[in-house]
């Protein structure tokens, strides 16, 4: 009885959390329904009101491949012969033919690449050396940098489709390098593939843009609150002093100064610390770009503690400041719904707004609104930050204003390495521009020391560094990254505009999710028909046995789905030939033990006894036939892609799930019955 | 009620036709698919463009053939889907972006006016891909088939992990060999190697597999209890103990794949047609291939064992 009670323990445990896992699918299901029955500004207000419920449901829900929920599948590759031909010292017109060559072998073979070019290469006599060493170099070494070139220009398009098709907001994207210069894209529920082709081809674009004038992207905020309050007397007035923006900035004489000195003295404050970095840059010759960077609260604060807070009486951020002080948060969000969603940090003496995850796409909407866009100057845009920061469990990202005109574009830049400066042991990431950008880039960093310039890709702020001094002779040093990894990470958003390796789109598939949605319909109805059929059998034929059977079928489908759920696995058509081959082995389990008892209670055993001989005896037909079955699947879902790992998976889940039902629940529930005294019948 | 119950057939005694009958499907099978290719190769495994239109009113197919011919698309494949309004175009043409596409819907518009569609679906594959993709499934089950043949031969003895995977190989070749047979007979069904049959086929050996485990499982079970008897007789009982639940699960998991591939839709038929032939082919190989394979082997131990005791013995009677 005591083993009963721990089975029926891990039982009940067992359901409730599968229950807890697929409550999200079932709440996801209700409120898209729900959603589907509302239209225009109803279902925009309900999305607003719901969203974080919505958010919720959909991470957690059991998700639905592109096979069943329709979407597009993409493969692209990465020009791998284009960044040969572009990292080459010397491009003469052997290696351009060489190049071809190669090109056009890869077409119809899976060599890797740098093999077949180096086989082509020597077939001419010649050697990787010959294009890309230095004359101390042995060819290994070369070989090892090309390859670790490669492998650096796969790691950037795989971030920049990401950063890409993140920005495009598709739910559950998956993004998968493969081979050695491919990368898989698969997006749910997206159908136009004209969209896709142009969001995720074409070269990415790297910038540096200026971030704009603090004041007057208040001014511009505090505008589109009047309109989202309808306040919109004082709003003409605002958009008069904006669109004069250089009267503004040079009327208002005090700020700008209260503003500058305030930063020197920031800047003083850290001399030492700069200093130190600038002397080690100066032995080799460098000069510095030192990132402050606002995207972390802790960064801010330091910042805070450097700057002293930009006071200004009459602005939008003093005003938010005293208001916040006296009015309830219900009135504040009533006042200024902008802000609400959008804070400042104004002892920052910085304009950049702090929006939580779950208002982002609010935001999003609202600035491309054609009354918000007219109070937005047209030389000012809005961006968001690549990094994001936690704060009270959600999301917050950086809402940068910066300037619509690039400064300069990432072409200039001709190499990007992420270091550990040897001095303050942290990471920073140094960057080398051609000679061109050099000189416009000592022009830019002169003009604007102490501001900050944006990096920014495809539109989205990976840093945003203040320019500590000029920076002539092209190499600087961003500084202020929090960890290795995100100074990696610049590294390769900046060779994004050093070596654009382009990448083509060779397979695309969209799957229409009306087709998608026929087949499924029928599919599942005659699979449910089917099973009902089979349950009804199960019962006639084994009587009571067939009833605990059906449970237990049913009890292992659940768990499959919460594992499923919980591990956030996505089901797929082969997925489900996985859940049909498990319910075969499921009746298969309970078919063998009850086939067991039956020869036992031929043979005049009692009842009781009968029930434990088959258990027992069928243990090893089952046991065998499970594992070998997992040993497949694991096997399958390690060596095979896509659609094979998609079976195999609910096949390993399946299986686990039907042991534990087959032998353990369905043995517990006669033995019950058992017990009881109830009659116990197989037939 | 029951079923088969305390049956004695003799399963194994005459294997011989069953070896004749499996070859000759396979052979027969694989003819019929080399000389006339008549699985073709889904969009997942062969490149070119594949379209599926839907029209708003019942379309000629030759009247489409025509217009196909004439926007540069000569020999197309053209089918109905279903219905006659339902078409799937297919050509193993490819060009950038959605070109090929285009071009067959403009070529559609310009000859058949009086008649609107829909692009239901396009499909683009580059051949590379199918490649891989084909290359790493061979793969998958190769070395789940290596990874199976070891834990039965732990499990088990040698020869029936030996046994098991030439079975579940037989059953493979078998149900290629019954679906070349079927599209060759029933050029309707139009069942082609795509993802959903390549689960059919995961699923099928998976199945297969399961059988020939829990029918020698029993073997196992009765070579321990019946040591006197010979292997013939072992053999057959242990299948004959079996049989009862062999013939149910089957039967069960065959009417489920039965009810899918005839209301389950298009999408669905491929996948339900093979693995309801894999049921059968794999039910019938574990009991005439893997356990006629352990008995033409146990019966082999037996006599050369016979001849080794007999060897021995008149090595003995000589004395010195």
């Amino acid at each position: 009885m005591k083993k009963n009670l721990s089975r029926i323990v891990v039982t009940i445990a067992l359901i409730v959390l599968s229950v807890y896992f697929l409550y999200p699918t079932f709440q996801d299901y209700n409120l898209s329904k729900e959603l589907s029955k509302l239209t225009g500004q109803d279902s925009i207000d309900f999305v607003d009101k719901n969203s974080e419920k919505l958010n919720d449901a959909r991470d957690k829900r059991l998700k639905l491949g592109l096979d069943l929920k329709g979407g597009m599948y993409v493969v692209m590759d990465v020009d791998i012969v284009k960044l040969l031909e572009d990292m080459s010292d010397k491009k003469d017109d052997m290696l351009v033919s060489v190049l071809a060559e190669v090109k056009e072998a890869s077409k119809d073979n899976d060599e890797i690449i740098l093999e077949t070019f180096k086989t082509k290469l020597s077939e001419k006599g010649l050697n990787l050396k010959t294009y890309y060493g230095e004359v101390r170099d042995t060819e290994a070494d070369v070989e090892a940098r090309l390859n670790s070139e490669i492998d650096n220009a796969l790691d950037r398009a795989v971030e920049i489709v990401r950063n890409r098709v993140d920005q495009y907001g598709v739910a559950e994207p998956q993004i998968q390098k493969i081979g050695n210069s491919r990368i898989i894209v698969e997006l749910p529920g997206v159908s136009n593939p004209e969209e896709v082709r142009k969001l995720l081809e074409g070269t990415a674009l790297l910038e540096f843009k200026l971030i704009y004038d603090p004041q007057a992207v208040v001014r511009v905020m505090e505008s589109i609150n009047k309109i989202m309050t309808g306040d919109t007397s004082s709003v003409s007035d605002t958009t008069v002093s904006l669109n004069n923006n250089d009267s503004l900035s040079s009327g208002n004489e005090s700020i700008t100064k209260t503003d500058t000195s305030n930063i020197n003295s920031a800047a003083n404050k850290d001399s030492l610390k700069d200093t130190k970095s600038v002397t080690d840059l100066k032995s080799a010759g460098k000069d510095s770009v030192t990132k402050k960077d606002n995207s972390s609260k802790k960064e801010a604060d330091t910042v805070n503690n450097t700057d002293t807070a930009v006071t200004e009486s009459d602005t939008a951020a003093d005003e938010t400041d005293t208001s916040e002080a006296q009015l309830s948060e219900e009135e504040f969000r009533e006042k200024y719904p902008f802000f609400t969603m959008v804070s400042l940090n104004q002892e920052s003496g910085m304009a950049d707004g702090y929006v939580k995850e779950s208002d982002k796409d609010k935001i999003d909407r609202l600035l491309k609104r054609e009354d918000i866009k007219t109070v937005i100057p047209s030389d000012m845009q809005f961006a968001w930050s690549k990094k994001t920061f936690e704060s009270e469990g959600e999301k917050i990202y950086v809402l940068y204003a910066v300037k619509k005109d690039a400064e300069l574009t990432g072409k200039v830049v001709v190499d990007a390495r992420a270091n550990i400066d040897p001095t303050s042991n942290t990471p920073v990431v140094t960057m080398e521009m051609d000679s061109e950008g050099a000189s416009d880039w000592s022009r830019i960093t002169g003009a604007n020391i102490n501001k900050r310039i944006a990096i920014v890709l495809d539109n989205v702020v990976y840093s945003a560094p203040v320019v500590r001094s000029k920076i002539s002779g092209g190499s600087s040093q961003i500084e202020g990254m929090a960890d290795v990894p995100e100074a990696k990470l610049l590294e390769i958003v900046l060779k994004a505009g050093a070596l654009p390796a382009p990448v083509k789109i060779i397979e695309e598939r969209s799957i229409g999710p009306s087709l998608g949605e026929d087949s499924i319909r029928s599919g599942i109805l005659s699979s449910i028909a089917a099973l009902i059929l089979v349950a009804l059998f199960m019962v006639f034929y084994y009587r009571l046995g067939g009833a605990v059977a059906d449970v237990a079928v049913i009890i292992n489908m659940l768990f499959i789905f919460g594992i499923m759920a919980s591990l956030k696995a996505t089901l797929t058509l082969p997925g489900i030939a996985g859940l049909i081959l498990t319910i075969g082995m499921s009746v298969d389990t309970n078919v063998l033990i009850f086939e067991r008892i039956r020869e036992e209670i031929s043979l005049g055993k009692p009842m009781k006894t009968a029930i434990e001989l088959g258990y027992k005896k069928a243990f090893s037909a089952i046991i065998d036939s499970h594992i070998t079955g997992l040993i497949t699947g694991i096997i399958l879902y390690q060596f095979g892609t896509g659609p094979i790992q998609g079976f195999a998976l609910t096949l390993i889940f399946g299986l686990l799930a039907n042991l534990f039902t087959g032998i353990v629940i369905t043995h517990y529930i006669i033995e019950m019955f058992i017990e009881k005294g109830k009659k116990v019948s197989f037939g | 009620m029951r079923i088969f119950e305390n049956t004695n057939y003799d399963f194994v005694g005459k294997r011989t036709g069953y070896y004749l009958a499996s070859a000759a499907i396979i052979i027969i099978g694989f003819i019929i698919l080399f000389t006339t290719k008549s699985i073709p190769l889904g969009i997942d495994f062969s490149g070119g463009t594949e379209i599926q239109l839907q029209f708003e009113k019942d379309i000629d197919i030759s009247e489409l053939r025509t217009a196909m011919d004439e926007a540069g698309f000569a020999g197309m494949e053209i089918k109905t889907m279903g219905t006659e309004r339902d078409v799937l175009l297919r050509t193993p043409m490819q060009g950038e972006g959605l070109l090929v596409a285009e071009r067959i819907e403009d070529g559609i518009k310009q000859k058949i006016s009086d008649n609107k569609f829909e692009v239901m679906r396009t499909d683009k594959v580059g051949p590379k891909i199918g490649e891989e993709l084909r290359r790493n499934a061979l793969f998958a089950i190769i070395f789940s088939l290596i990874a199976i043949l070891i834990y039965m031969a732990f499990r088990f003895q040698f020869i029936f992990a030996v046994a098991a995977v030439i079975a579940l190989f037989h059953d493979v070749m078998v149900t290629i060999a019954c679906i070349a047979i079927a599209n060759f007979i029933f050029p309707g069904l139009r069942l082609e190697f795509n993802q959903s049959m390549l689960a059919a086929f995961l699923t099928l050996v998976g199945f297969s597999s399961n059988d020939t485990v829990v029918t020698f499982d029993r073997i196992r079970e009765n070579i321990k209890l019946f040591k006197n008897e010979n292997t013939v007789s072992v053999m057959n009982k242990s299948i004959n103990d079996t049989l009862s639940r062999t013939v149910i699960t089957s039967g069960i998991v065959f009417l489920t794949v039965l009810v899918l591939f005839i209301f389950g839709g298009e999408v669905n038929r491929s996948f339900a047609f093979t693995f309801g032939i894999g049921i059968i082919v794999g039910t019938y190989s574990s009991i005439w291939i893997a356990s006629a394979i352990v008995t033409e082997w146990k019966l082999k131990e037996v006599k050369s064992l016979k001849k080794k005791s007999a060897g021995i013995r008149t090595a003995g009677i000589k004395k010195a």
